[in-house]
């Protein structure tokens, strides 16, 4: 009690000083609670963040390792003028590795953890006289009749470059099928589930007449076409359309029926590219059936192995958490995936790099704090040896009239306590105010620097990926890469991962806002903060103290 | 003064025969006594009291005289418990002041006016003086603030003194505050170090008055270390302490 009123009058008596003392306190504090909120949103964001949600992770070929093989074992050969030197060799190289519908469903049942699987397949389909593709651009009729001729010759190019698609369909292609082969009129994409009807690559859509076919063989015909589609051709659920395919150098008709008519409710950047990646690209131009439909018409990616169809087969595996995704990708090692094989989560690649700007502002922030602490005790220490000095007569007198040093010493302590307390919620109100813009600026710039470098891919690849591997042009290492991807067309909502650089052209959508509030855990570690702080301070004044000899009061003539 | 030094350290009170007033009107109580006391500031190093005994008894007003370097203030920092004796023991109502909690003989045993006063600048008179009271731990009846008004008075100063800063006092101002906070926890010994060091003579008679009452009327033990004549002569009992230091190298 005797401390407490000593030290609380002490205080309001030497107002300048510690109003200094309290002021500096509030700096620290303030910057330590903007580091601290930052620190634990986003260790809460790595925790917390896959942990809820199914994790999809698919398996693809480590392609820019065999292409660098294809292209370094044929780059003597290559000549300089050739605008497409060597995707044959490339293709052929990656055809050979597509995995087939047994082997994915193999590692699915070599998982140890809960595994749920999803696959489609698509491929192109051209329109025939009484049912035709939504087009935009004013060539449309002559360019039905020309796209189908220039069918003929994509579709070889199709058969030749639809197993390398296929794979990175898969790798890419979490979402459904993600690139489409050749530039047909139409895309036919057969589902093997709901989900997989709901992680369609053109997004979120809604029945606006009819229902989504059945996934049995009683529902084998049905399909689904968009809305615009059904208007353009003036069909309504129940009416019958009739679509072509070429195999090879024989032409097939096939008959489906439409059991519903859809609408995107979410449109992909699909339809943006519609004119540039042909008519089969244009969202509306997705018909949606099941996988058993594209079986008994015969167009399946099995038949597709034998016959050249241009199917390609988007497999999906969905996990539980990422710490299932881990576990997952250890057992299909173990299950004999070769290493030719990646296993990749765009799910868990996208969330990660999405970290990194955040990381990198974590780490970033943890020196920062460390250098704010540090220097934040020295200038309380030597503050406080200040104060405690010029307090010598006050010591002094204190113990001469019978205070005992302990008690004087802690009455320094409280009242720098005291000091420290006010700063310290003066520095936490301030921090709390200051954390959640301030982080999210500091998040922003650490994104635009993030960004930057996407952004010279994206204007490298981004707007030519889907010109058919036109750009053959640039001579860059990458053209190689690039233009491997660019002619089976990028699947534009596919997030690349690593192995395939140029087929990005959404850029990675970082996490660029963080919820850094502050919670009492953060005002725990603050308090803590400040006590470690008033005490390693305070030590100075303690030793002082206890160091006095009352007798030394007899020596000091004020 | 080479008898009253020899006198000195027999330890032979010397009671002055011109003692003005009629002394000591009952026998007193040995309440802080020297019992065969040296002291030296370093170990084994020069004495500055050899074998120093002496006996203050409760109701008596001394007078520690002596040349300058004869140790007055070393034998009040030895009385007030702010140092140890090197040998012997300084005796506290008989027991060794040495062994006590000298802080708690301090704050509550016993009311130290310093030469230099050493109030708190920073402070005000009644909060010098309430810190003291507070200091001591005793229970008093009476509000703390009141109680630093009656010992203002008492020095006679004028109560709005109570709410002064220290350095807006005079030195006499200031003595007087010094005294009313030694008094202020009512403590049974009274340890003044030239008290009247900054006073005129009529002041000087004040403050004489004042601790002659509380000897005498209170029953305090009133220690006085001045090197005033009149002080000496208004005193009890003067106790001379010979100039050890310069006399020694002399003798050898």
């Amino acid at each position: 009690m005797f401390v407490l009123k000593n030290a609380w009058k002490s205080v309001i008596r030497n107002k300048g000083r510690n109003i200094l003392i309290a002021i500096i306190v509030a700096i620290i504090v303030a910057t330590a609670t903007v580091g601290l909120a930052i620190r634990n949103a986003s260790s809460q964001i790595e925790e917390e963040g896959l942990q809820s949600t199914t994790v999809t992770a698919g398996i693809s070929i480590d392609r820019s390792k065999l292409i660098s093989q294809a292209k370094s074992s044929s780059s003597s050969s290559s000549s300089s003028s050739s605008e497409k030197p060597d995707f044959d060799s490339m293709r052929k190289q990656l055809s050979q590795s597509s995995l087939s519908l047994a082997q994915y469903e193999k590692y699915a049942k070599a998982s140890s953890v809960g595994v749920s699987t999803y696959y489609s397949e698509g491929t192109s389909l051209d329109s025939t006289t009484n049912f035709q593709p939504v087009e935009s651009s004013d060539s449309s009729t002559s360019s039905s009749s020309s796209n189908s001729s220039s069918s003929n010759s994509s579709s070889s190019s199709s058969s030749s470059s639809s197993s390398s698609s296929d794979s990175k369909s898969t790798q890419g292609g979490m979402g459904g099928p993600g690139g489409m082969a050749s530039s047909g009129d139409f895309t036919l994409t057969g589902f093997s589930s709901d989900t997989a009807v709901e992680n369609a690559s053109n997004g979120a859509f809604t029945m606006t007449s009819g229902k989504v076919f059945g996934y049995t063989s009683s529902s084998d015909g049905d399909v689904i076409i968009s809305s615009s589609l059904a208007d353009f051709n003036d069909l309504s659920v129940g009416d019958t359309i009739s679509v072509k395919k070429t195999i090879g150098s024989s032409t097939k008709t096939y008959k489906l029926t439409i059991s519903g008519i859809y609408k995107n409710t979410s449109t992909s950047s699909t339809s943006a590219q519609g004119p540039m990646g042909g008519t089969s690209q244009d969202a509306d131009n997705q018909i949606y059936t099941s996988v058993s439909t594209l079986e008994k018409l015969g167009i399946d990616s099995e038949a597709s192995n034998a016959d050249d169809t241009g199917t390609q087969l988007s497999y999906t595996y969905v996990l539980g958490s990422d710490d299932d995704y881990n576990t997952f990708v250890k057992d299909v090692k173990k299950a004999g995936l070769s290493s030719k094989y990646t296993i990749s989560s765009p799910d868990v690649e996208e969330y990660e790099s999405s970290l990194t700007p955040m990381k990198n502002l974590s780490s970033f922030t943890l020196t920062f704090l460390l250098i704010v602490l540090g220097v934040g005790a020295v200038i309380l220490i030597v503050l406080n040896l200040f104060n405690v000095r010029e307090r010598k007569y006050e010591v002094g007198v204190m113990t001469a009239i019978g205070v005992k040093k302990p008690k004087v010493a802690m009455q320094f302590v409280v009242e720098l306590l005291i000091v420290t307390m006010v700063g310290l919620g003066v520095g936490v109100i301030g921090g709390a105010v200051a954390a959640k813009p301030l982080s999210n600026q500091l998040l922003s710039s650490q994104v635009s620097s993030a960004q930057t470098e996407q952004t010279s891919q994206q204007q490298q690849f981004g707007r030519s990926a889907n010109m058919g591997g036109a750009p053959g042009s640039s001579s860059s290492s990458s053209s190689g890469s690039s233009s491997a991807s660019g002619a089976p067309s990028a699947a534009p909502s596919a997030p690349s991962g690593n192995s395939a650089p140029g087929s990005s052209t959404k850029a990675t959508s970082y996490i660029s806002s963080l919820n850094a509030t502050v919670n009492l855990k953060v005002v725990g570690e603050l308090v803590l903060i400040g006590l470690i702080l008033t005490l390693i301070s305070s030590l100075v004044g303690i030793i002082f103290v206890m160091r006095y000899e009352p007798l030394q009061i007899l020596a000091e003539r004020s | 003064m080479t008898d009253a030094s020899t006198q000195t350290l027999d330890a032979t009170p010397e009671v002055p025969a011109t003692a003005p007033d009629a002394g000591p009107t009952r026998e007193g109580i040995p309440v802080l006594s020297l019992d065969h006391v040296s002291y030296s500031y370093t170990k084994g190093g020069k004495k500055i009291f050899h074998d120093l005994s002496y006996k203050f008894e409760s109701g008596k007003v001394y007078a520690i005289t002596g040349p300058s370097g004869a140790g007055k203030t070393t034998l009040l920092s030895l009385l007030s418990g702010l140092a140890n004796p090197t040998e012997g023991e300084v005796l506290k109502g008989g027991a060794n002041l040495a062994k006590l909690d000298r802080y708690r003989f301090r704050s509550h045993d016993i009311g130290v006016i310093f030469q230099s006063f050493n109030l708190l600048p920073s402070l005000t008179v009644a909060e010098n003086i309430i810190l003291s009271i507070d200091a001591s731990g005793k229970k008093f009846d009476e509000p703390k603030k009141d109680m630093a008004l009656r010992m203002l008075e008492r020095v006679r100063l004028k109560p709005e003194y109570a709410g002064e800063r220290i350095l807006h006092l005079s030195g006499g101002e200031q003595q007087r505050v010094a005294i009313a906070r030694a008094l202020s926890y009512e403590p049974s010994i009274i340890l003044a170090d030239e008290p009247t060091g900054n006073l005129d003579l009529s002041t000087q008679d004040d403050i004489m008055d004042i601790f002659k009452t509380l000897a005498h009327r209170e029953n305090k033990c009133v220690i006085l270390v001045t090197h005033s004549p009149e002080v000496a002569s208004q005193s009890d009992v003067v106790f001379q302490l010979a100039a050890l230091r310069k006399r020694r190298p002399a003798t050898r």
